[in-house]
């Protein structure tokens, strides 16, 4: 979930209407934001919706709310004028990253609200719709600095020098990738090619290296440009279509001139942006089906129109078409909520659910309650304690072979302290006991919970018990004492058990066994000294584990 | 005061009555206590002033040495008629005199009573006097001889006839002494006394004194709470769904019509498994559907991601990120229509364990479907929850986004001690995602923070304490109830 900063009085202005800071709050809803923190002028917004890149901007958010808050109505017009600019796609870009699109913003007038929100929206952009550079990568650059025509085309890495963003000095293709902070975390996008992306003008001026990093010299928004160019790379031409169309509409929305360009590809050629609306169908019955609100079609395009829609009725259907900067419109159900949000969520009565069904606890949940209880009867109490841990605590720590055992294994893993699924509960239990030397004695705890463990048969390559790991420690506690309560346990759960002498390594000789009950398995006996002291526990500690 | 009782106390005073006054022996019997341990008690007792013990003094008879000499051989009168009986009922009074080794005061005596009697006669002959049994001196032979019983009664302190009293003092058999009785009566002090021995332990505690922490045996709080709110979905009509920790990505992410490049199906958003890698997928028609569905709309009317949706993606398993995982595992095994599902589940997000972030988590999430359900309904259900879980005064709802839902909402419910909370999101499943699933009807998805919740009910700050490692916390904590 996005957060965008924005400044109140610059929203107020873009809004078209002097709204309080409460009264903002209120409004930033009908963008699915929510303002989180209010520093002065500043608001910071979190965007709920992260498939609507056109709501990471100032620009955006005040358009999304103006139709509900203040006027407005339907599609948003942007005057495009043709720059003349031609953009030559060369053929060997083409297995690289394909697609190209691109607009020249003119008569810009920068103020430091507008230089915020435009690198704001890029770097939003970049993360949540461009899939981190991936399959949208935005470049901004001073076009008073560049001449057309501009060429997209590939390199050799040591064939092209260029000063990147925030450097002095001349670095090649390669080098770039290797040693240049945004080279390092984006090489992985040029992986395995043998040429590079580059973008440059008419005079071999690099303007920037896609998805990489823009030129020093050229790439640089700054406070006497007055024309901008904004050029967006990837895979897909409807993706960097609408990557380009949320940029320069958000500048559009700030009243400068946007100018399209022509790209050329090898075959054939597009003009870019293109703001033409994109056009959707629904019924009044599908809106009234999902809404339950009962509107009727002239409602119906009212509430369309405050959202940005234009709306008209045709027969049965509704006509509507949206802005060129939504790309999240995927079936009548996203218009339909826009209605229902035009409509306001505060004036909808909810109904109360009176359809009637039978509950029922999950059998699991049953098992669970009833084991616990018998716990709780023989007076031990009850430890929740992670599923995930580490391997150490699994086996070395108990005496086995952290080589030998394997386990359900995160593959990355935020600390080794979380790295797999235990495979048995009572080391955790055991690391418990070692937080509570100072507590009273004896101390009698028990878990029921999941334990993991592989299975290439199973479903999920993984099979999951329900284990009741019991742990007592104090002075006398022996094995006796542990198999009484065993007694106790599967008495009371009508359990049938057999015990087998075993020779488990965490527990010591000839005071454990092994337990099958109904096909189940566990073991039970006095904790090994060594386990003991790994977890520094001095009592006599003796261990209950079996699956029910 | 009862407090204060010894136990031979308190077992003479249960032996005893306010109205009817008990002797020693008596109490002795009722209480099994030994007769010395009864008297010793009744003078305490009098001490404390709980009993009245009142004395009488009676004459009473005592054996003498000759009588219990008779007791123990017989009366001479009868040892007189005896003998003369074995020697044939005719003898002379020497053969008798030898017969019965009586002393010649002892017979003359005996003679006398024995004609007195009637038992014999006296006969004059050519052997000189003859005494001869007369047939009457068959009771006392048969032991039906009131002077006889006399001293037997003497001897047990029985009661004696006057005549029998006397002649035994006049023969020497006995002796007459006074007698000092004792009988005991509860006072009203006693009664008292009595009535509350039941509730009194042992002697007088100091009541204010610290006495050893007895640690009964507990259910983890936060599993308390979680086993309350699983009763209460139970009783709205919820059927509860099974919750793996393990889940392929097909139901965490694909059947939820989340695209394959979508970022939170990142690394840094999600675990990931070393091993194992992959697992199974259901049938092939459903894999094709949502294949189709996520790369063009499929027959959902809509344009779907437009990308080619990789089977071995969604193949991959991983810990479950969230509840819904569950519901898309339900809505794919099938559901009933009219049906309410719901799941508290282990959900696991990659992070740095703190006071407000934990790795492994709980969600509460669940789905109802019915026909007439709409968005209404959605809001319905969630004000429900909102009052009857959370305890909610208020609600409010926002737009919300959920990439499996649409139109998607957020519940913030007003708590009368916390204010405003968020409390939870919703939304309707897109057709995405049911209708390759062949399910038409509308169906209304929800999540509860239901972390949150319990950490209010449990009174902590620290979320860390819903999996508390603290023993002393533990073995403190209260029983949590939630209304």
């Amino acid at each position: 979930m996005p957060n965008v900063e924005v400044n109140l009085k610059d929203m107020q202005k873009l809004v078209g209407k002097k709204l309080s800071l409460e009264q903002m709050k209120e409004a930033v809803l009908y963008a699915k934001g929510e303002v989180d923190a209010v520093e002065g002028d500043t608001l910071t917004v979190d965007i709920k919706d992260t498939n609507r890149p056109d709501l990471l901007s100032a620009e955006g958010i005040a358009r999304e709310i103006r139709g509900r808050v203040a006027k407005g109505k339907g599609v948003p017009e942007y005057k495009v004028k043709k720059s003349g600019v031609k953009f030559f796609v060369d053929k060997n870009v083409q297995p690289i990253r394909p697609k190209i699109a691109a607009a020249i913003v003119k008569n810009v007038k920068v103020s430091e609200n507008f230089l915020i929100q435009m690198i704001q929206l890029q770097e939003k952009i970049h993360l949540t719709f461009g899939r981190k550079r991936r399959e949208a990568a935005i470049g901004l650059y001073d076009w008073s600095k560049l001449e057309q025509p501009m060429h997209y085309r590939a390199y050799k890495p040591g064939e092209k020098r260029f000063i990147p963003l925030e450097y002095n000095v001349e670095m090649d293709l390669e080098e770039i990738l290797e040693d240049h902070p945004k080279g390092r975390d984006y090489a992985h996008l040029l992986e395995g090619q043998k040429l590079y992306p580059i973008l440059e003008d008419n005079r071999g001026v690099v303007a920037s290296m896609p998805p990489i990093i823009n030129s020093q010299l050229t790439g640089k928004v700054s406070g006497d440009t007055k024309e901008v160019l904004v050029e967006v790379t990837g895979y897909r031409q409807e993706t960097v279509n609408t990557a380009l169309n949320v940029m320069v509409s958000a500048l559009a929305e700030r009243g400068f001139g946007v100018y399209s360009v022509e790209i050329v590809y090898p075959k054939g050629k597009i003009v870019t942006p293109n703001f033409a609306p994109k056009k959707a169908s629904l019924s009044l019955a599908e809106i009234n089906r999902i809404s339950g609100l009962g509107l009727g079609k002239k409602q119906a395009i009212e509430l369309l129109g405050r959202g940005c829609y234009n709306a008209l009725a045709k027969g049965d259907k509704i006509e509507v078409e949206y802005p060129a900067y939504r790309q999240d419109i995927l079936h009548p159900v996203d218009i339909i909520e826009d209605i229902i949000i035009s409509y306001g969520f505060d004036k909808i009565e909810p109904t109360p659910v009176s359809v009637p069904t039978v509950g029922a606890e999950s059998k699991g949940a049953k098992t669970a309650k009833i084991v616990r209880e018998t716990c709780v009867g023989i007076g031990l109490q009850e430890v929740l304690t992670f599923t995930m841990t580490s391997k150490e605590r699994q086996t070395s720590k108990i005496g086995l072979d952290l080589e030998k055992e394997q386990f359900v294994e995160i593959a990355n893993p935020v600390s080794e302290n979380y790295a797999v699924f235990r495979k048995r509960v009572f080391p955790e239990l055991l690391e418990f006991l070692s937080k509570n030397k100072h507590c009273l004695y004896p101390q009698k705890v028990f878990e029921f919970g999941k334990t993991l463990e592989l299975d290439k048969g199973s479903e999920t390559g993984v099979v999951e018990k329900d284990r009741l790991c019991i742990v007592l420690s104090g002075k006398g506690a022996g094995f006796n004492t542990i198999k009484g309560v065993l007694d106790a346990v599967t008495e009371n759960l009508g359990i049938e058990y057999s015990l087998k002498e075993s020779d488990l390594a965490f527990l010591e000789k000839g005071r454990q066994a092994e337990i099958t009950a109904v096909g189940k398995k566990g073991f039970l006996g006095e904790v090994s000294e060594k386990a003991k002291q790994s977890f520094g526990l001095e009592q006599g500690t003796v261990v209950l584990e079996l699956e029910i | 005061m009862a407090a204060s009782l010894s136990e031979i106390e308190k077992k003479t005073l249960k032996a005893l009555d306010s109205s009817k006054a008990k002797s020693p022996e008596e109490i002795s019997k009722l209480s099994g206590l030994p007769i010395d341990s009864v008297r010793r008690a009744l003078q305490w007792l009098k001490e404390k002033e709980l009993i009245e013990l009142r004395e009488n003094q009676e004459a009473c008879i005592k054996l003498e040495p000759a009588g219990k000499s008779s007791l123990r051989k017989g009366l001479p009168e009868k040892m007189f008629v005896q003998a003369l009986k074995e020697l044939g009922g005719k003898a002379t009074l020497d053969a008798v005199k030898k017969k019965s080794m009586l002393n010649t005061p002892e017979l003359h005596a005996s003679m006398g009573l024995a004609k007195k009697n009637a038992w014999i006669s006296i006969l004059g002959g050519e052997k000189g006097v003859e005494l001869e049994l007369t047939g009457l001196e068959k009771d006392l032979l048969e032991g039906n001889y009131a002077l006889e019983k006399a001293l037997e009664a003497a001897e047990t302190g029985q009661e004696i006839g006057k005549n029998e009293r006397s002649e035994l003092l006049r023969r020497g058999l006995a002796e007459e002494s006074l007698k000092v009785n004792r009988k005991a009566l509860l006072n009203q002090n006693g009664g008292r006394a009595l009535q509350n021995l039941g509730k009194a332990k042992q002697r007088a505690y100091n009541v204010q004194g610290a006495v050893p922490k007895i640690f009964i045996g507990k259910k983890q709080p936060y599993i308390q709470f979680l086993e309350q709110i699983r009763a209460k979905l139970v009783a709205f009509g919820f059927k509860e769904m099974a919750s793996p920790l393990i889940t392929q990505e097909f139901y965490n992410f694909d059947v939820l019509f989340q695209p394959q490049n979508h970022p939170a199906r990142s690394w840094t958003d999600t675990y990931q498994l070393k091993q194992p890698k992959t697992g199974k997928l259901p049938g092939k028609e459903t894999v094709s559907r949502v294949k189709a569905a996520h790369e063009s709309g499929w027959k959902t009317g809509s344009r779907g991601w437009g990308y080619n949706w990789s089977k071995e993606i969604a193949s991959r398993v991983m810990p479950t990120a969230h509840g819904t995982a569950h519901s898309a595992r339900q809505v794919v095994a099938g559901v009933e229509v009219p049906g309410k599902y719901f799941t508290i589940a282990r959900c696991y997000r990659p992070d740095v364990v703190d006071a407000t972030h934990l790795i492994e988590f709980n969600q509460m999430e669940g789905f109802i479907v019915d026909e007439s359900f709409t968005f209404k309904h959605l809001l319905g259900m969630l004000k429900q929850f909102a009052v009857e879980i959370a305890g909610a005064e208020e609600v409010k709802f926002f737009p919300d986004y959920y990439p499996f839902t649409e139109p998607s909402v957020q519940l913030s419910a007003k708590h009368p001690e916390l204010g405003w909370v968020e409390f939870g999101g919703a939304g309707i499943f897109r057709p995405e995602m049911m209708l390759p699933l062949d399910i038409k009807e509308p169906t209304l998805a929800w999540g509860i923070g239901i972390d949150r919740l319990a950490m209010f009910k449990l009174g902590i700050k620290d979320i860390r304490y819903l999996f508390a490692q603290n023993l002393d916390w533990l073995r403190n904590s209260k029983a949590v109830v939630v209304e």
